[in-house]
């Protein structure tokens, strides 16, 4: 076993629960340890399980439960209900216009996925007939401008950007361009603007791999953002990331403001083959096939969108909850320029629980 | 519960399970949440328990520290590389035989595979072995550019034959132009593919098959959570199921990337290393050419059990 099927065991947990005669203590905690550990085993940051667990115990108080209530219910309702607390920001991401122009500007650590993702996105949007166009304002890493360069031609998406012009072997540093010829800011400025006077709606600009612990690459980042003017930020987040994820993300929203999130890299497990198109996902839900790949959108959302979770609980602001958190708006599901797809929260939580209808178990 | 940690129960008989689990309870947490693998903090835990149990508790010892004394031998013992490679020494015995010494980096997509096969050129530079790359990427665009961009900055000659070749004939020309210019290292570059993709990891066995490298090296991040333990396993699976060969290469090495990127949370190097057997040979801890060390194994079980 690798990662634990977590709805599977979710649901598996639950109807344990369902068998026993009586709900007491003992039976919620099994049942509590049970989602605790499969969401352990799926990455989810270790103080945020812990926290949920606590929050479920809180709002479950077996002995105020009035004998005759249906406890099961309630419980397995608290657990729905706190996982869409997680991940529900409760408020949609900017989403742009078409025929308006917006500036969209794409962070996330290195290797994560943005430069593909930019095409991904510029791809979806303009098969929707918009006009799309990218900037390079990865000045930093070998090959960008080429690898940003031939995924725009094949694509046919205009693009700005820079050649690296290759100095020699005299400092060691990678940065494959000498200190003037590399701001990444005046390149981003250059290029929007360029777009904007070509009556582009959707310009994009792509940005250099980042971490938390060099300053000044977030501060290069915070630089671009206040150039550029960004209707959205997106955070590109890879599928794979582990316990690191939720100090990266908190700080890159820190740093910037990011509005929307990306999950890439989800075919690393996926067991059905060929995208979900957005019609075909409700279909999809009910094939636990895919479960594997689910798995991952659960746990890297909560690892990129609940960064204040714990927070919010403590004094339970739905507004700061909004200003905050992001949600994730497309997943990709492989190196290809449409293996893209929509990505829906509410459905995925009820699927994952089990429970068919998501409807009814809302909090209103 | 933390505090069952410091329970002591000294002088009491034999170790019993139940006296161990609070303590491996916690401790099994801390590993998590240092991003070891659930299932190997799990295995350890269990093999930890196994080693204690029935033993007796030397008076005025804490059933933690006890514990926790075994759990450090353990994971310096994982850490700990059984068979240890020392690539120049073969590098110059490869010579010697008058071939050139190959290495093949692969992994997962986006890890730093490029990059630090650069670091590494970088690295044989400073000993005065000659290097060369191949470009064997032929799929990612840019690939192909970026290594040639690390190659001019090293002032080192690099074989390349653009995109949609077969990597594993281009490897294999590389390998023949390394032998006329007289390179004592060829640094093979390949595409990330996932570990699940059957005709990407086919593809890549059969490069491993026709080239027959000195050095398999895995390349993966130090973010990476739990899908470590998938990643290693199934290339290993992969590269043996695979292969055309009745004795197929697998996983030699492994290369650990952005590790100035995780601060304390070092627990993939664990998770990999369990998995697979195989040592890290090296640790990549940022973006330049000397961004390149060995692993410590006292600094990493130091953090891990912080
Ligand atoms: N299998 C798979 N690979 C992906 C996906 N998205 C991106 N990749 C691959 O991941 C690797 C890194 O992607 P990039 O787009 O270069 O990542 P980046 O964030 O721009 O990297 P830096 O600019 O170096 O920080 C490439 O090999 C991509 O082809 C995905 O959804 N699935
Ligand atoms: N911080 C940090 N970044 C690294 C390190 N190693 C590589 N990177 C960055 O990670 C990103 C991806 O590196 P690549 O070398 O292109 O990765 P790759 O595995 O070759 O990617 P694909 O060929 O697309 O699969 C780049 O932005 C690198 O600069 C490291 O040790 N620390
Ligand atoms: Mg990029
Ligand atoms: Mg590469």
């Amino acid at each position: 076993m690798v990662l634990a099927q977590l709805g599977g065991t979710i649901s598996r947990a639950l109807q344990q629960m369902s068998n026993a005669t009586i709900i007491d203590e003992k039976v919620l905690n099994d049942c509590l340890n049970e989602i605790t550990r499969a969401l352990l085993q799926s990455d989810v940051q270790f103080n945020l399980v812990r926290d949920m667990q606590k929050n479920i115990k809180k709002i479950v108080n077996l002995d105020d439960l009035a004998a005759g209530h249906n406890k099961r219910k309630i419980i397995q309702q608290a657990i729905f209900n706190e996982l869409c607390k997680i991940l529900d920001p409760g408020k949609p991401s900017f989403t742009p216009k078409k025929g308006k122009t917006s500036v969209i500007m794409f962070v996330g650590l290195q290797g994560s996925g943005k430069t593909t993702t930019c095409t991904k996105y510029a791809f979806y949007h303009q098969k929707k007939g918009w006009k799309p166009a990218l900037v390079c304002a990865d000045t930093f890493r070998a090959g960008a401008f080429d690898q940003l360069k031939q995924n725009a031609t094949k694509a046919k998406i205009p693009f700005y950007g820079r050649f690296s012009c290759i100095p020699l072997f005299v400092e060691i540093d990678l940065s494959c361009n000498s200190y003037t010829e590399s701001d990444p800011v005046r390149i981003a400025v250059e290029g929007v603007e360029r777009f904007k006077k070509e009556n582009c709606d959707l310009i994009i600009v792509d940005t250099s791999g980042r971490h938390k612990q060099e300053a000044a690459l977030f501060e290069e980042m915070r630089q671009v953002s206040e150039a550029t003017k960004p209707d959205l930020v997106i955070f590109v987040m890879d599928s794979s990331i582990g316990q690191a994820a939720f100090d990266q993300a908190q700080a890159f929203k820190q740093s910037v403001a990011v509005g929307a999130v990306i999950i890439t890299k989800m075919d690393g497990h996926a067991k059905g083959g060929g995208a979900l198109s957005a019609r075909a996902r409700e279909v999809e839900f009910e094939q636990w096939g895919r479960i594997w790949s689910w798995e991952k959108v659960l746990v890297s959302c909560i690892s990129s969108v609940a960064s204040d979770y714990g927070d919010v609980h403590k004094d339970d602001s739905h507004n700061q909850v909004a200003a905050t958190k992001s949600p994730v708006i497309f997943i990709g599901t492989g190196e290809h320029m449409d293996e893209f797809e929509v990505f829906d929260v509410k459905p995925f939580v009820s699927r994952l629980l089990g429970m068919g209808d998501w409807s009814g178990f809302m909090d209103k | 519960w933390f505090s069952s940690m410091f329970q002591s129960i000294a002088g009491k008989a034999n170790l019993q399970k139940s006296d161990l689990e609070p303590a491996l309870k916690a401790l099994k947490d801390g590993l998590m949440t240092k991003n070891v693998a659930e299932e190997i903090a799990e295995k350890l835990c269990e093999s930890v328990a196994a080693s204690l149990e029935g033993k007796r508790l030397a008076s005025f010892t804490r059933i933690s520290s006890t514990v926790q004394a075994a759990m450090e031998e353990a994971l310096v013992r994982i850490l700990t590389p059984r068979r240890s490679i020392d690539i120049l020494r073969d590098v110059h015995a490869a010579k010697e035989q008058g071939k050139p010494y190959v290495v093949v980096f692969v992994g997962v997509n986006g890890v730093g595979k490029s990059t630090n096969l650069a670091k590494v050129a970088y690295w044989l530079l400073q000993h005065n072995v000659n290097v060369m790359m191949a470009a064997c990427d032929t799929f990612r665009s840019g690939a192909v550019e970026q290594l040639r961009t690390h190659a001019r900055r090293l002032q080192i000659p690099i074989f390349e034959k653009g995109y949609e070749k077969d990597p594993a004939i281009v490897a294999k020309e590389a390998i023949q132009e390394a032998s006329r210019n007289g390179s004592d290292v060829v640094l093979v570059d390949t595409a990330g593919r996932m570990q699940d993709n059957e005709p990407l990891m086919r593809a890549l066995s059969k490069l491993i098959y026709v080239n027959s490298p000195d050095l398999v090296l895995f390349v993966g991040e130090a973010l990476v959570g739990n899908d470590a333990v998938d990643q290693l396993s199934k290339f290993n699976q992969k590269l043996g199921d695979l292969s055309p060969s009745p004795d197929p290469r697998l996983i030699d090495g492994i290369l650990l990337t952005k590790f100035d990127t995780i601060d304390d949370k070092v627990g993939a190097a664990l998770s990999m290393v369990y998995i697979s057997g195989a040592p890290v040979m090296f640790v990549g801890c940022g973006q330049s050419y000397t961004d390149l060390k060995k692993l410590n194994v006292k600094s990493i079980v130091k953090t891990l059990l912080k």
